[in-house]
């Protein structure tokens, strides 16, 4: 029972970690609290599977297009919708939710509600660990989860576009004045967190059948998780997501799962209540930042 | 090398810079003085392009409205209608004021920063020599900006804009807040910079700590140039000196 929780508490505090990621970054590196996160995630989804079913390309060549397809479409989303109400955090929570719900519900109009949509998973078989069977599927999600982690940190930290970004995001002028042009890194903030809204959606969705309402619900995941860890920090994204995995899967196995949603709902009303900030939030409450 | 000829820059219907004209020659390092809200940092800002950045954005989102007039001749290309970017590729680079460090960064991460436009190689050169210019960089580059003094955060802010290989340096009361000692010590780099060949363009509020550095200097007020002259050329204007030197 205890390595039954500990596991799968794993695997559900990476897959929300995963499915955070890309809002997660994007609000980091631009401040757009993007809600088209869940439209996107979709998207890439039903993209893979046109490419993979109708298109009758290779799983992997088609998930990976996929998510080529959706990052181009975020920086669209930047240069065609973002650009003119830029500033503006309303507008653009309001201009970016009305395009994800767009994305949803084209996909709900062409008749994408039946239950034969899945993705195919990359490798089959499972092990045993201490007793507990997991499947392939769900490791490789554990290993890219933590490989995009790492590779994002050194990506902001240690390449000469990832600080480029970061230095926009925490003063425009200044890097304004070295050079960096702000609509280029708004863009690419947007390009990177929609392109990782797919890469989760390729290898989150093999685990189910996509169905439209996802869309909506990977919206309020990625909400509760990086409100929970403080919208602009990356280790409170983590610490966030292990936080809500390891409560969803410890009220759902004691008090049944209808109660695992309830626990990342609760849990933003309970950390705007006690410390808008995030617990890991530094200095800009929430006002400013949603 | 810079010409500035009837500036005028309007928010909205105030006027922050008016009808200001203004000369800089190559290797000269030029003083602009000024009060509090007399238009120093709207000057350096439309020099530098972030003024032109301002209105775009404000006029995409139909917020203020801001108005620029007037020339701005650089190596005898008119640049006003260039974005930031590309003024700093042709090395007119700000400082703003204030010291604007990364405070998330960590010391060597804003110089390298600063290098943006240009070549790794390069960087790692200039970083050097801003090690060699403020020595006392040297041993906080591992510390995150935001811990810095203020005298700390202006040598970086400075060590930023030296990175990005600036023909002409643009300073923002780059005095503005520090003790006595920092000040000496930015002069200090304010001298050395200009020996490298660097033409400098500074504004301040108190002109006396910087003069000694000052080939020439203007006084604005109100946005408007008042008086323009040497050095010595100031000081005689008795009113100048009460409020600029302190009496
Ligand atoms: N972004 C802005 N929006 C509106 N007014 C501004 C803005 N920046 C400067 N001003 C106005 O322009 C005038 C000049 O300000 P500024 O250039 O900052 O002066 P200084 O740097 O000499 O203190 C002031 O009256 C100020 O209120
Ligand atoms: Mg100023």
């Amino acid at each position: 029972m205890v390595a039954n929780l500990l596991i799968y508490g794993l695997v559900n505090s990476v897959v929300l970690m995963l499915t955070a990621l890309g809002f997660s970054l994007t609000f980091g590196l631009s401040g757009v609290a993007n809600f088209a996160h869940g439209g996107l995630y979709l998207l890439a989804g039903f993209l893979a599977w046109i490419f993979i079913n109708s298109f009758g390309l290779p799983a992997a060549l088609g998930m990976i297009l996929a998510v080529i397809v959706v990052g181009i479409l975020g920086a669209l989303i930047y240069r065609f919708i973002l650009m003119p109400v830029r500033g503006i955090v309303l507008s653009e929570v309001i201009s970016t939710f009305a395009v994800g719900v767009a994305i949803l519900e084209f996909f709900r109009w062409k008749g994408f509600v039946t239950y034969d949509f899945s993705l195919p998973v990359l490798v089959q078989g499972s092990v045993k660990i201490s007793g507990v069977s997991i499947d392939y599927q769900r490791l490789l999600i554990i290993a890219i989860g933590l490989a995009l982690a790492l590779l994002l940190w050194f990506f902001t930290h240690h390449t000469r576009i990832g600080l480029a970004l970061r230095g926009m995001s925490q003063d425009e002028y200044t890097a304004l004045s070295v050079g960096i042009e702000s609509d280029w890194a708004g863009m690419l903030s947007l390009a990177l967190g929609a392109g990782l809204a797919g890469v989760a959606a390729v290898v989150i969705l093999p685990l189910g059948i996509i169905s439209i309402n996802m869309g909506y619900d990977v919206l309020l995941i990625a909400l509760a998780v990086t409100v929970l860890g403080g919208l602009e920090s990356t280790t409170g994204l983590v610490v966030g997501s292990f936080f809500v995995g390891y409560a969803m899967v410890i009220t759902s196995t004691y008090l049944g799962p209808q109660w695992g949603e309830v626990v990342y709902l609760g849990a933003i009303v309970l950390v705007l209540a006690v410390k808008p900030s995030g617990l890991f939030g530094k200095s800009k409450e929430l006002e400013e930042r949603v | 090398m810079l010409k500035v000829k009837n500036l005028m820059v309007f928010f909205e219907n105030a006027l922050a810079v008016n009808d200001l004209s203004l000369e800089v020659n190559e290797g000269e390092v030029i003083g602009v003085f000024g009060s509090n809200s007399a238009g120093k940092t709207t000057l350096l800002n439309t020099i530098a392009g972030l003024t032109r950045h301002l209105k775009y954005r404000e006029q995409r989102k139909g917020g203020m409205r801001i108005t620029i007039n007037g020339e701005i001749k650089y190596a005898g290309e008119e640049i006003s209608r260039l974005k930031p970017s590309d003024r700093v590729a042709r090395g007119i680079v700000l400082c703003r004021e204030r010291h604007p460090v990364l405070r998330d960064n960590t010391v060597e991460e804003n110089l390298k920063l600063g290098g943006y436009l240009r070549k790794d190689g390069e960087i790692r050169q200039s970083i050097s020599s801003v090690y060699e210019l403020f020595p006392a960089l040297q041993k906080l580059k591992a510390r995150k900006a935001g811990m810095l003094s203020g005298g700390e955060k202006e040598m970086v802010a400075i060590g930023m804009a030296m990175i990005a290989k600036p023909k002409l340096l643009l300073m923002d009361e780059p005095l503005l807040g520090l003790s006595p000692a920092m000040q000496h010590e930015v002069v200090r780099g304010v001298k050395e910079i200009c020996r490298l060949g660097v033409t400098i363009l500074i504004s301040e509020q108190y002109a006396r700590p910087i003069m000694p550095v000052i080939d020439r200097g203007y006084v604005i007020e109100n946005g408007t140039m008042v008086v323009s002259g040497t050095g010595a050329e100031l000081m005689e204007n008795p009113e100048v000196k009460s409020a600029y030197f302190g009496a």
